[in-house]
């Protein structure tokens, strides 16, 4: 029984950021029907320079317990600069087919790839146990879970709510859903619809930054993370239902799910296992759970 | 001889009903025209008749056969082609190979691999004619996509013709067609569905001047409901539904 | 018209190189065969049907894998029996993958595409009692024709007879494929591509031809495995691994997709460019990214699209 209790909060943890992440993807796709290829590359991005970040600031003397506020602010700062130098690359095929989108968000992942080498080098990253620092719980038979992932569980939560919020119930909100919804209209009654999308889109990198930055103490920060991640976020995004912040939810706590109990049980198959049940969904509902766009 | 046929066609989609009970039948030689105010339903009509919706209830037939969803590819090979309301056509295909689509899917050279298409007589000189038949012939080799927005409609139209089919529907053949040339464009359709024997013409249009100058039938759909099923001068006659279908204008 | 002569002049100077150039630049240009024939078959799917494959790695990989079983584990030499079951494996693959992923176009598309030659990485790496892990598995040296050659040492073997081989290779796959663009088959495939509505109603089974196309493409790419595969006597997890299906779409955006020779020149001119970058700096996968945004934002049709204005699909 304490067994399913920690892979559940396993698959709870990986859900969590694979919710951030995702609904930073949905975000993008709802407002500029852009599909960011290189979100895998920004989510590793993150997590490098989280670490280069922490590991600075406790070289620095800063006490270990800030380590969540400071993997937040490194990938909210990270995101807020190449967010816009990103976004201001993408607007150059934004009237485009589809397929130089895909193609440039593509030669970012290569560029970016680089990037870390040239930063980091090829060996992993990681930051040691200083997630430790905000202790452990037990949880029965001796199973130890880390406080920090709750914090991580708890901190995707709160930003869900705070999602709903700002979607739904701000003046920001109101007017990216009308940007979302109709581009030509928006700028008619005087939305500066391209300062919109450089906000959406960086508040999307964003969360790939910070998601990339909060699962570092679980993981080490590495050159493959990124393209894992895409296929993961992805199999959310199919299974949610592109364009759907609820889909987002639902896809992440699935695929985390998913993942935590094929680690559990046979690793071999945790590939596999996620990718079946986005044929399942593609097959029996293309559209995915609650899925706006169509294939 | 009844060769296409809804009956009782209902299409809901969710609560909104789209269509109510229609019922109507285009016999072999009718060029029948469907009007209706906008929001009637006529879209959603063509797309059950042509085998792109499924309606709710009741059947849709065309000579004998179920036609119901069973989508564009089947219905081609049973002689039933479409053209568009909005321009449909492939922009970077050239005028010559449009056409060629159609002959090919007549002809059933789609299967071959390695036969060369420039080299094949057959279908070049069935292009070329189909192409003769709507003015198209001097734009053979030109890109589709960059054809001026009359002749892109002509095109439509004319590779449905090049599927020689039985029964034709059209939707909107003019729209976009300047009032001076709208009357060409019915005359080059009439002639051509002669020359290439399409049997029954079917159109949605909103030029009543047209309808009630080609029709041997009007169909007139108003809230998804057939409103009137008649001749010219039957709907003349009928002061409600004229009101209602073409409003205060009287013809 | 240099259009017209640029296929003969490439053959002439292809067949003519190893009397030209030495060993180095003909070991160089062997890839490009293997790329060459990959990217053909790529083109049917993207430049004629409008699929564009982020996986295509996939059945590269095949390709290079069914070299080494044959040789290494069931000890046949032949090439030719070789390529036999490339193309059988692929096809085994690409028709469940292929029937999945032609429901679906665009980004699905291409991101399923990736999926599926990840997991097949994934697999070559994590079963590696029946696959060789991330050591992978020898692929001996082919008899051509029967011939072992087995006077010649490695790079006379590789520069010489293989060289010749795998050149006539890629001028037939290159003759059947253009045999194929030209034909009505072909035709219907850029109708798909253009307006897959409108191609439903002139008559065209869209979801069959793009399955078809995929195949098609399929078993060009395993071909190229086993081309690719016998230089470096080498089939790796890595073959699959996404920069493999990424280099290959820069080869296609490099040389042009909207002419026929386009990425096949596409292949040849990356090898050079790699080779060149590569002396420079080991960080080639920044530099040809950015090459790629450039090539994508202001000359999208690539190297032959500057030559080839209108764009020559089927001549």
């Amino acid at each position: 029984m304490i067994q399913i209790v920690n892979i559940l909060l396993g698959g709870l943890f990986q859900a969590a950021l694979l919710f951030l992440v995702s609904s930073g993807l949905q975000l993008v796709f709802g407002v500029q029907k852009i599909v960011n290829l290189a979100c895998g590359a920004i989510y590793a991005l993150g997590a490098y320079f989280g670490i280069a970040a922490a590991s600075h600031m406790f070289d620095l003397g800063a006490p270990r317990a800030l380590l969540v506020p400071i993997l937040l602010l490194s990938g909210i700062a990270l995101a807020a600069v190449i967010g816009p130098v990103i976004e201001r690359l993408l607007r150059t095929v934004y009237e485009r087919d589809e397929h130089f989108q895909l193609l440039l968000t593509f030669a970012l992942i290569l560029i970016f790839e680089d990037v870390i080498r040239i930063f980091w080098g090829t060996s992993p990253q990681q930051l040691g146990d200083a997630y430790l620092v905000y202790g452990r719980i037990g949880i029965g038979s001796g199973i130890l879970v880390p406080v920090y992932n709750f914090i991580v569980i708890g901190f995707a939560a709160v930003f869900a709510f705070a999602m709903q919020w700002l979607i739904g119930h701000t003046r920001f909100g109101a007017i990216v859903r009308a940007t979302a919804e109709n581009s030509r209209m928006s700028a008619a009654v005087g939305v500066c619809v391209s300062g919109i999308y450089v906000r959406v889109f960086t508040l999307g990198t964003a969360l790939g930054t910070v998601g990339g930055a909060l699962a570092i103490p679980a993981s080490a920060a590495s050159l493959a993370m990124g393209i894992d991640l895409i296929v993961d976020a992805f199999a959310v995004v199919i299974i949610g239902g592109l364009g759907s912040m609820k889909g987002a939810l639902y896809g992440a706590v699935i695929v985390g799910l998913v993942k935590a109990i094929a680690i559990a049980t046979l690793p071999e198959i945790e590939m596999l296992a996620i990718y079946l049940i986005v044929i399942a969904v593609l097959v029996l509902k293309p559209s995915g759970l609650f899925g706006k766009g169509a294939a | 001889m009844s060769l296409l046929e809804a009956e009782d066609v209902s299409v809901h989609y969710g609560a909104y009903c789209a269509l109510a009970g229609v019922t109507i039948g285009v016999s072999e030689g009718e060029f029948v025209s469907i009007v209706g105010p906008n929001g009637a339903g006529k879209t959603t009509l063509v797309n059950v008749l042509t085998g792109l919706v499924k309606p709710s209830r009741g059947s849709v037939r065309f000579r004998g056969n179920d036609i119901a969803g069973r989508g564009p590819v089947y219905l081609s090979k049973l002689g039933l082609a479409r053209s568009f309301q909005l321009v449909n056509i492939f922009p970077e295909l050239t005028v010559r190979e449009t056409i060629a689509v159609a002959v090919i899917s007549r002809l059933g050279r789609g299967k071959s691999w390695f036969r060369s298409l420039q080299a094949d007589r057959e279908i070049r000189l069935q292009v070329e004619a189909t192409a003769e038949l709507f003015g198209l012939r001097g734009r053979l080799e030109e890109r589709s996509g960059a054809l001026p927005q009359g002749d892109k409609k002509l095109l439509d139209v004319a590779s449905a013709f090049a599927l020689r089919p039985v029964a034709i529907l059209l939707d909107e053949p003019t729209s976009g067609v300047s009032t001076a040339e709208k009357n060409h464009v019915m005359k080059l359709m009439v002639a051509a569905a002669k020359e290439v024997g399409v049997l029954s013409l079917i159109q949605v249009e909103h030029d009543m001047d047209l309808v009630f100058g080609y029709s041997d039938r009007i169909i007139a759909i108003h809230q998804g409901r057939v409103l009137a099923d008649t001749t010219p001068d039957g709907l003349r006659a009928n002061a409600a539904v004229m009101a209602t279908v073409v409003g205060k204008t009287s013809i | 018209m240099i259009l017209r002569w640029l296929p003969l002049v490439a053959c002439a100077l292809i067949f003519a190189a190893p009397s030209i150039a030495g060993p180095y630049y003909i070991t160089l240009l062997l890839p490009a065969f293997g790329y060459g024939i990959a990217l053909l078959g790529i083109n049917l799917l993207f430049g004629y049907t409008g699929l564009l494959s982020f996986g295509h790695a996939l059945f590269i990989a095949i390709g290079a894998y069914s070299a080494a079983y044959m040789t290494s584990k069931a000890g046949i030499l032949h090439i030719e029996a070789i390529f036999a079951v490339a193309i059988a494996a692929a096809l085994l693959i690409a028709v469940p993958v292929g029937l999945l992923c032609v429901r679906y176009v665009k980004i699905f598309f291409g991101i399923l595409t990736l999926a599926f030659s990840m997991l097949f990485y994934s697999f070559l790496f994590k079963f590696y009692h029946v696959t060789g892990g991330d050591e992978g598995i020898k692929v001996l040296r082919p008899l051509l024709f029967g011939h072992a050659f087995a006077e010649r040492d490695k790079v006379s073997y590789l520069t010489g007879p293989f060289y010749y081989y795998m050149a006539g290779l890629l001028v037939i796959a290159t003759a059947i494929m253009r045999r194929i663009a030209s034909s009505p088959f072909g035709l219907r495939l850029r109708a798909v591509r253009d307006n897959p509505q409108k191609a439903e109603y002139l008559g065209v089974r869209v979801r069959l031809h793009r399955l078809v196309a995929f195949l098609i493409s399929a078993v060009y790419g395993a071909i190229a495995g086993v081309a690719l595969s016998v230089p470096t006597g080498l089939a790796d997890p890595g073959l699959a691994y996404w920069l493999q299906s990424g280099n290959l779409i820069f080869m296609l955006l490099l040389g042009g997709y909207t002419n026929f020779y386009g990425p096949a020149i596409g292949a040849f001119a990356f090898i050079f460019l790699h080779d060149q970058v590569m002396s420079i700096t080991e960080y080639w996968r920044f530099v040809f990214g950015v090459l790629l945004a450039v090539i994508v934002i202001f000359v999208p049709r690539g190297l032959m699209g500057l030559l080839d204005r209108r764009g020559r699909w089927a001549t």
